[in-house]
Formats: structure tokens, sequence, C-alpha cells
């Protein structure tokens, strides 16, 4: 994990990238968006964005866990946050079509074993917690652009929060 | 309401008390709400609406943080408890969960007060 490269008495200096992945479970989410909001802080973010930062990764990151339980897939949820101009949050999951396609969900969770495929009424508010996120995040976050699935990989939520002298970054 | 998980690494707290207030079984709800915590809250609403107790009030004052699957356990839980015949109740004088509650108009879906009435 890369720390920020700000050079507090010139603007920045080079675009720092944090990036990680995690197993697509609950217990690991809360993680991600403390460590949003750390790297946020640490970058400049100002403090009065600070719990967007968090609620806004923080339900990136549930979507695309549920995404991935919804499709008994494993593979890793990759965050990335970068320090430039901005400061920009990228959450990706493996997940190709979109959820609210996925009729069929009587199948969910074949090959995860995952009991909650039982569960009916946790079924039916994960399902409208993911519509929900994307709710929350639209009226959260100014800068927002979700993107894909495509034919190789899932969707990417990128958002986007102002630092302090972006706009006068040529200040010298 | 703490504890460890299997691989003994410790839980996030969620912290649910229970407390009668009028005609209401309120659940004070501490701590951060998230798709790892929020299945205890959605037990706590079945375990009540299971004892027969169908108006449910849901404080969400000292809450700490909510996320989207919390509001989902909100709406379960008005939708279940709808369906026997009784009502819930969100408890809200926290500006940052209101916030929340407006911006996805769940305000105006669920029963918002700012405290559970006494009568």
């Amino acid at each position: 994990m890369n720390g920020s490269k700000h050079d507090r008495a010139g603007g920045r200096t080079e675009a720092v990238t944090v990036r990680f992945a995690f197993t697509p479970a609950a217990a690991y989410v809360r993680a991600a968006r403390l460590v949003a909001a750390d790297v946020a802080a640490h970058a400049g973010v100002a403090t009065g964005l600070l719990d967007e930062v968090r609620q806004a990764v923080g339900e990136a990151c549930t979507r695309a866990v549920l995404r991935h339980r919804d499709r008994g897939l494993e593979d890793l949820v990759r965050v990335e946050f970068s320090i430039g101009d901005r400061f920009i949050a990228k959450i990706t999951d493996n997940a190709q079509d979109l959820r609210a396609r996925s009729s069929g969900r009587i199948g969910a969770g074949v090959g995860g074993g995952d009991a909650r495929a039982n569960d009916h009424d946790a079924i039916e508010e994960d399902t409208l917690s993911e519509e929900i996120t994307l709710i929350v995040l639209g009226g959260l976050v100014e800068d927002l652009v979700v993107t894909g699935p495509d034919g190789n990989g899932g969707t990417t939520v990128s958002m986007s929060w102002p630092l302090p002298g972006s706009g006068s970054a040529t200040d010298h | 309401m703490r504890g460890t998980s299997g691989d003994g690494a410790a839980e996030p707290e969620l912290g649910l008390s229970l407390s009668e207030v009028g005609e209401y079984a309120v659940i004070s709800v501490s701590g951060e709400i998230d798709m790892y915590t929020a299945p205890q809250l959605r037990e706590a609403v079945r375990q009540l609406s299971s004892e027969g107790r169908m108006r449910v009030a849901i404080d969400l004052t000292p809450t700490e943080f909510c996320d989207s699957t919390g509001l989902g356990v909100l709406i379960g839980a008005r939708r279940r408890l709808s369906d026997s015949g009784g009502s819930l109740l969100v408890v809200c004088a926290n500006p940052r969960i209101r916030k929340l509650l407006d911006l996805t108009g769940l305000d105006k879906v669920l029963d918002v007060r700012e405290a559970v009435p006494s009568e």
C-alpha cells in the first residue's frame, strides 16, 4: 500500500495510488470504508467531506460484495484510490451481468453453499440494498460514474472529490 | 453485543437495547449498521414480532453509521410488521442518518419521527 506523496510546500509532485482487494465478505466492507476515509483525510480531502467518502466507498463495496455473492463469485473486490488533482475512488467487481437482470434468484448462491439463499427476507433485503446503494451514491456523490459490465469483467464505480489546491496546482 | 467470529477477529460492535415507550417496543441502535451487522437488527425485529410485539420503533438517533443495508432492513421490517397488522416507527434525530433517509426518499415511505410518541 503506497502512501500519499503530497508536497505541501509546492503542490502535488506526482499522482499516488493506494490499491487493495478483499474477499467479497461483509466483514471487510467496514475495513474498506475506514481505509477510504483515512486515505482521503491524508490526501487532504476537506473534513466535511470525509463522511461522504466513507459512506460512498462503503456503499460501492457493499454493492460489489452483493453482486459477487449473488453469483457465487469468490473473486476479490478491487479498490483503488488515486490522489492527484482530485481524490478518486474506484471500486470494481467481477460480476458480469447486472444483478437486476438476475431473475433466477432461487438459484443464487449455487457453488457458494450459502445458507442465506434460503433466507427469503435476507435475499429480498439484499436485492433492495443493491438498488439503494445506487440511489445513495447518486444522491451523495456529485462526480459518479458506473461503467460495465463488459465482456471481460464486472462493473466499476468511479467517484471523485476535490482536493484543496487542485485549482491552484499551477500556483508557482 | 460484541463477540468474535470464527477466525477469532473482533466483530464490529452493534449495540441493540430494548425498552418500551407507550405502546411501542423500542430498539435503540448504537454503533454501525452495515451489511455485516444488519442481520442482528433484522433478527431483533423478527424476535419481537415472534413474541407478538407488532408495534416496533427503531431508534437510530444513537447510531454512528448506517448504510443501504440498514435501510433495507428498515424497509423489510416495515413490510413484515405491516403485513401482520403492526407498524414500524423509525426514530431519528441524527442529522447524518436523516440525510440518508431524505436522499433516498425513505423519509416519505417510512414513518420517521424525532421521538417515540409516549401515548
